[in-house]
């Protein structure tokens, strides 16, 4: 096992306020939180809660309009700065952002030898050693077309440590892919954070997911999206689909459950009433 | 973990079995090749007893005899292959031209908002007019026949090329640039490997529609405007009702027009492997 080396991600009483034609949609509002360096954070709220806003902001896509986020001491985000995105803290999208016009292996090294870290050899070595180690060695000369949904998601998660960032965000990447290859999915992701732990924020839906993966969950309320309640998962890692039928597991399952229900119904009720007008 | 796959009982192998040869008459001779067969051969036997049947209208056309009589001449003149070199300059001068200009326009528009709010009226107000229209202008505007007719050629694969490449460009999933921009890409990356990699297939897709309306195109332009080329052979043998001959140039275009797709498609399978099924 690795030593971590930084990636402590603070969020200072961040807020996000969208105006489309004088809205003033309330996206985020007072969200604070720590994550220490290495942790695996997961954070879980109803649809429209502003996770996605917030991991935009880390990622520094996107503008914050109070508030901050520090990445190590240094300011990342203010509402009066412009955000710019870097190889330190990696993004795996939802849909999936491999480059459909270019191979595995070249999809891989991209990051390394576009910022000039690598060079080109050093990179395709490093990233072949890699592959191999996750059993993905076959495929370098693919197309990611042609890969499986689960098999995409791996090589995007290669790709994103190819980088060696301080922190991988992923925005809820497990979303389209059935049960079966989702549970292969995320204990590779476990067994990659415990060969190299980073920093994770990790966004998702599902309460089961968050509490296998999670060393903390933080949990969010329905727009305008705040802190609800932290969750600490304390449950050994490494951890495999047994912790699944734990009991720890399944009482943490049960607290996270009762805070998030009320927020669903909220968030669904808030729904049924736009749609009603 | 993985047990071993059950044998699967194989069919028995003897003189019922199938040999490659067989196999491959098999695939080839198909109910579907055989009513293919059926309905072109259908088409020849009527066109070649039209007259002594008296089928209306059909029987004004000379029999298919005649057709491959006259065509064994045609082939054999120095005109007929005059006509396929005039009409395959012009096809080449006028295509390869209008990508020229095309895609870095449609590029430029797709990338610049204000160049496309500054050309797309123009491009709007322009792009409906036939390029057929376009001919008697073309005539006085350009100072010698050869170079009206290249125009009209270029009118022909100009509009759809720039059309494509707007939108293949502007469609661009934004996860794409972003993930790029995270993964280092400079602007010159962002354009030479997300941006104009992300286009090539809707570039492809207006090459694909764009030589067909030019094929269109200079047999119009040749018919009014030229004193040489395929076209110009098809109305001149109208003119002194050599039928036969009018066509042979026809069945010559249609050949043409169907090597031309091919080509792009070969071309297109080129510069967008990953696209290939």
């Amino acid at each position: 096992m690795q030593a971590v080396r930084g990636g402590a991600v603070s969020v200072r009483k961040a807020g996000k306020v969208y105006d489309p034609e004088g809205l003033n949609v309330v996206a985020l509002e007072d969200v604070s939180f720590e994550i220490t360096p290495g942790q695996f954070c997961v954070v879980v709220g109803p649809s429209g809660c502003g996770k996605t806003t917030l991991l935009n902001a880390i990622a520094g896509f996107d503008k914050l309009s109070g508030g901050k986020i520090l990445i190590d001491d240094e300011v990342l985000a203010r509402a009066d700065k412009a955000p710019k995105p870097g190889a330190d803290r990696m993004v795996v999208f939802q849909q999936g952002a491999l480059f459909p016009w270019k191979t595995v292996l070249w999809n891989v090294i991209c990051g390394p030898v576009q910022q000039g870290r690598l060079s080109q050899k050093e990179a395709i070595t490093q990233a072949r050693e890699l592959l191999g180690r996750v059993g993905l060695s076959k495929i370098e000369e693919q197309y990611p077309g042609s890969l499986s949904g689960g098999m995409k998601r791996r090589v995007e998660i290669v790709r994103a440590l190819m980088n060696d960032p301080k922190v991988l965000l992923l925005d809820e990447p497990f979303r389209a892919l059935d049960a079966l290859t989702k549970s292969v999915v995320q204990e590779f992701l476990l067994e990659l954070y415990d060969i190299t732990p980073k920093t994770i924020f990790f966004i998702t839906h599902d309460i089961a997911e968050a509490i296998f993966l999670a060393d903390r969950i933080v949990i969010m309320t329905t727009r305008p999206g705040r802190v609800l309640k932290t969750v600490t998962v304390n449950i050994p890692r490494p951890r495999d689909y047994r912790v699944l039928t734990s009991p720890r597991f399944l009482q943490i399952e049960q607290e996270v459950r009762e805070y998030i229900d009320s927020e669903a119904r909220k968030a669904f009720n808030a729904g049924e009433r736009e749609l009603a007008q | 973990m993985i047990t071993p796959p059950i044998p699967v009982q194989m069919a028995p192998s003897g003189p019922t079995a199938r040999t490659p040869l067989r196999r491959w008459l098999a695939r080839i001779f198909t109910m579907e090749f055989a009513l293919g067969v059926l309905s072109v051969g259908a088409v020849g036997l009527i066109w070649e007893y039209a007259q002594p049947m008296g089928i209306p209208f059909i029987e004004n056309l000379p029999p298919l005899s005649k057709i491959a009589q006259t065509s064994r001449q045609l082939l054999s003149s120095q005109l007929y292959w005059e006509g396929w070199q005039y009409s395959l300059q012009r096809i080449t001068g006028g295509f390869l031209i209008a990508q020229a200009v095309g895609i870095p326009v449609g590029l430029i528009m797709a990338m610049n908002r204000a160049s496309f709010e500054t050309l797309f009226p123009i491009v709007e107000i322009l792009r409906p007019i036939p390029p057929v229209a376009w001919i008697p202008i073309s005539i006085v505007f350009w100072p010698t026949r050869e170079l009206s007719v290249l125009f009209i050629v270029f009118l022909g694969a100009f509009w759809i090329v720039v059309l494509n490449t707007i939108g293949g460009a502007a469609n661009i999933d934004p996860n794409y640039k972003r993930a790029a921009l995270s993964l280092g890409s400079k602007p010159s990356d962002m354009f030479w490997r997300i941006i104009l990699p992300a286009t090539v297939p809707s570039i492809v897709t207006g090459m694909a529609v764009g030589i067909g309306i030019a094929w269109e195109m200079v047999v119009a332009a040749e018919m009014v405007a030229g004193r040489t080329g395929l076209g110009y052979l098809l109305w001149q043998s109208f003119e002194i009702n050599a039928i036969a001959q009018c066509i042979v140039c026809m069945i010559s275009i249609g050949f043409a027009g169907f090597v031309s797709s091919q080509l792009i498609r070969i071309f297109g399978s080129y510069v967008a492997p990953w696209q290939r099924r």
